[in-house]
């Protein structure tokens, strides 16, 4: 008996989401029928409700229900209003505020600036599959960022990008005026990002080999035999045939870039220059800890939720629609 | 669908019957009887031990049958930390609090401490920036002033008279063109938290306001289109656009790689603080007693007269919710009294608030700043609310960078300090 349950599951498991929930309730309904017909043994009825009862009063206790009382919180006041309820109040507030517009603003560029940081760790890796020079030696090396801590990423860069830096140096060595990286509200976003894409990109190369093992190298030959040259075997054979971990690491590096740059923020700029580099985390930050205004933070993080519930469902429609065409 | 639909409408009446209002303010304590938890981040580190020590002895001898539990939190979540156990009604009995707004923000979870105090209001100063609606909300420990410290070393290299400082802003200027001839730049400024901005209207708030608007700004009356106060950020600006500042002002952070700038002699002044960091203690290490000098803010605006702004730094309050406010004021009082304040100023470096305390060992700077607090007065940016502070830290950072008019800084530094 658990060895003819395991099977199936394994099996639904590799067809992807869509087609193993339609295994296992066609499995549930033909397991159900001889049990009701063999007397209706009523524990076990109830038997797989309390097995998974656990993980679910996990989920509802710590997850969901710290959930809606952030949601609610939000809908009161601080200070002395605190505890009273002011409706929209908070998010009428936020949305007014510059500073939180900088920080949606933010966002939006951090989307726009997605496919570079897709497309850097995809070209490496696809360096890195198709062997060039020195490709084992790069292979270790490209990881190496993603095992630092960003505090330490960002103090390393900090020094760097100082403006009696070394980077500033060397420009100064071909006779390039010092650029103010971090202190010049135009630019530091730009640096953040990039410095969180160096540190984070080793990750997303280890997807993109991963993908590559699987790819089949027949097609390549036969490329190869038709004459195709390097950019059309990229574009005609290596894209499509990585389409699905392509859009894995799109929907990881978004959640990456939208959860995880607040060390970095902190160390390298702490929101600034001229509060040009804040994001929703930050400003969530700087209102529960600096200014005293929990109830505004609540806001600002439902806020952030719905942005990652929205991003998050984007995931969930990519990836059923790549399962589709499987 | 239908289901999706169901669930949601089922979440939407959820909320809303938990909406009408909860959050928090019950009113428990945690601690037990005869404890007290108190809650700081400084009982962490090795300097407090001998002041921790004399604190506990202190206490003992008015209730010895109450025992104390320091807790030392991290700095940069203390207040996150702090927030949250507000906003759940129960914390620490006792916890430390940097003065001006950080606890005018939260009064509403602390005992006033008037009738406790009493007797140290003449033995300690800095009550002030402890002060809201005029009830004392902590007793202060240390305290923290704005000076300005120059380097004499520098002075003599641009053939200037160490033991003489300018005492007016066009002397300082062209003093400064001197230093800038000399190799050095004229202040060592970090402003990338925005915290540069503070340090300058504090040190030079004196020479720059009149009294009467001094006292005005203090009381809670400022008047930000006074064209002494825009003469403040026109200043700033001109210190900018002149290069008198140590380069990449907006990306150097004060904390402390500014001070890093000033001790390492490549700039000849910083404005510093009196405790903690980036004080004479630092500063003597680098660059020796004999070369560090403290000077009196240049006269901007004639007629006044400079004094050194400075408020209680750190100070211990009494929160809301502990069992007997009286013992608790009670080790809130042993926090400050004489003998820990004296091995907190010797071990950790720090004017404490005991103005009692003899500090002709601490070098000639120390000296000097402790016969300054006679005179002083309270510093301007610590009247200002966290909020404005905040805004005030971008809006420097955009004057600096130029993108910005000394006439929009006022207008909405005023707006948003009539918001509160």
């Amino acid at each position: 008996m658990p060895i003819g349950n395991t099977q199936p599951s394994v099996r639904s498991a590799q067809a992807g989401r869509a087609g193993g929930a339609a295994v296992t309730s066609s499995a549930h309904r033909k397991g159900a029928r001889p049990r009701r017909a063999g007397g209706g043994l009523r524990a076990e009825r109830y038997a797989p409700y309390i097995l998974v009862a656990p993980a679910v009063l996990i989920i509802v206790v710590l997850r969901l229900y710290p959930l809606l009382l952030g949601v609610n919180f939000s809908f009161t006041g601080d200070g002395e209003q605190n505890g009273t309820a002011v409706g929209f109040g908070n998010y009428r507030e936020l949305f007014a505020d510059p500073l939180f517009q900088t920080a949606l603003r933010n966002v939006g560029l951090l989307v726009l600036l997605l496919p570079v940081a897709v497309a850097i760790p995809g070209l490496l890796a696809t360096f890195i599959y198709l062997r060039v020079p020195g490709h084992r030696f790069y292979r270790s090396v490209y990881f190496f960022p993603a095992v630092l801590s960003p505090v330490i990423v960002g103090a390393i860069f900090n020094m760097l990008l100082a403006f009696d830096g070394p980077l500033n140096a060397v420009l100064g060595s071909v006779g390039v005026g010092p650029v103010d990286w971090l202190g010049d509200p135009d630019l530091a976003m730009y640096m953040v990002v990039g410095v969180h894409i160096w540190a984070t990109f080793g990750m997303a190369l280890v997807v993109f080999l991963a993908g590559f093992a699987t790819l089949d190298a027949a097609l390549l030959d036969a490329a190869r035999v038709d004459g195709a040259t390097l950019r059309q075997v990229v574009w005609h054979v290596i894209i499509p045939a990585l389409s699905r971990t392509i859009q894995f690491v799109f929907v990881t590096t978004m959640i990456g870039m939208l959860t995880s740059m607040f060390g970095l923020l902190y160390i390298m700029t702490s929101g600034g220059p001229e509060g040009s580099t804040y994001l929703p985390e930050f400003y969530i930050w700087k209102q529960q800890g600096q200014m005293n205004r929990p109830a505004l933070a609540s806001a600002a993080s439902t806020i952030l939720f719905m942005i990652m519930l929205v991003v998050g469902l984007l995931q969930i429609k990519l990836l059923e629609r790549s399962g589709k065409e499987d | 669908m239908r289901q999706r639909a169901m669930w949601s409408a089922v979440l939407v009446v959820g909320l809303a019957l938990a909406g009408c209002g909860s959050a928090s303010d019950s009113g428990k304590s945690t601690s037990s009887d005869g404890k007290l938890v108190v809650w700081d981040w400084k009982s962490g580190e090795p300097f407090a031990k001998s002041y921790l020590e004399k604190v506990k002895a202190d206490f003992k001898k008015k209730h010895s049958d109450v025992e104390v539990e320091f807790v030392a939190q991290p700095f940069d979540q203390y207040y996150t930390l702090l927030g949250a156990a507000i906003q759940s009604g129960k914390g620490p009995d006792v916890m430390l609090f940097n003065g001006g707004g950080q606890i005018r923000d939260r009064v509403d979870a602390l005992v006033p401490l008037d009738d406790y105090v009493a007797e140290d209001k003449q033995r300690l100063a800095g009550w002030e920036a402890f002060t809201k609606d005029s009830k004392i909300y902590a007793s202060p420990v240390t305290l923290q002033g704005y000076p300005i410290y120059y380097n004499k070393a520098i002075y003599q290299k641009a053939n200037l008279d160490p033991a003489s400082p300018a005492t007016t802003w066009d002397k300082f200027s062209a003093d400064c063109a001197a230093i800038a001839r000399a190799g050095a730049k004229c202040f060592a400024l970090g402003n990338k938290e925005g915290v540069g901005i503070q340090f300058w209207l504090s040190s030079l708030g004196s020479t720059t306001l009149t009294a009467a608007e001094y006292d005005a700004w203090i009381a809670g009356k400022r008047d930000w289109q006074s064209p002494n106060v825009k003469r403040l950020f026109q200043l700033w600006k001109e210190a900018g656009d002149k290069k008198m500042n140590s380069d990449g002002a907006n990306s150097t952070a004060m904390f402390n790689d500014s001070f890093a700038l000033f001790q390492s002699g490549k700039a000849a002044h910083v404005m510093g603080l009196m405790s903690d960091v980036g004080h004479w203690q630092d500063f003597n290490e680098f660059l020796t007693p004999e070369k560090l000098g403290v000077m009196k803010a240049p006269i901007i605006t004639a007629g006044t007269t400079p004094s050194l702004p400075y408020d209680g730094g750190i100070g211990y309050a009494v929160a809301k919710w502990t069992k007997d406010p009286k013992v608790a004021a009670d080790l809130a009082r042993s926090l400050s009294s004489a003998d820990a304040l004296k091995a907190f100023y010797a071990d950790a470096g720090a004017i404490a608030a005991d103005t009692t305390i003899d500090v002709s060992a601490a070098g000639p700077a120390a000296a000097t700043l402790v016969s300054e607090l006679k005179s002083g007065k309270p510093a301007l940016h610590v009247a200002l609310s966290s909020k404005t502070l905040d805004l005030m830290g971008r809006l420097s950072q955009q004057l600096l960078s130029g993108s910005i008019t000394v006439d929009e800084v006022v207008k909405q530094l005023a707006a948003s300090d009539q918001a509160g």
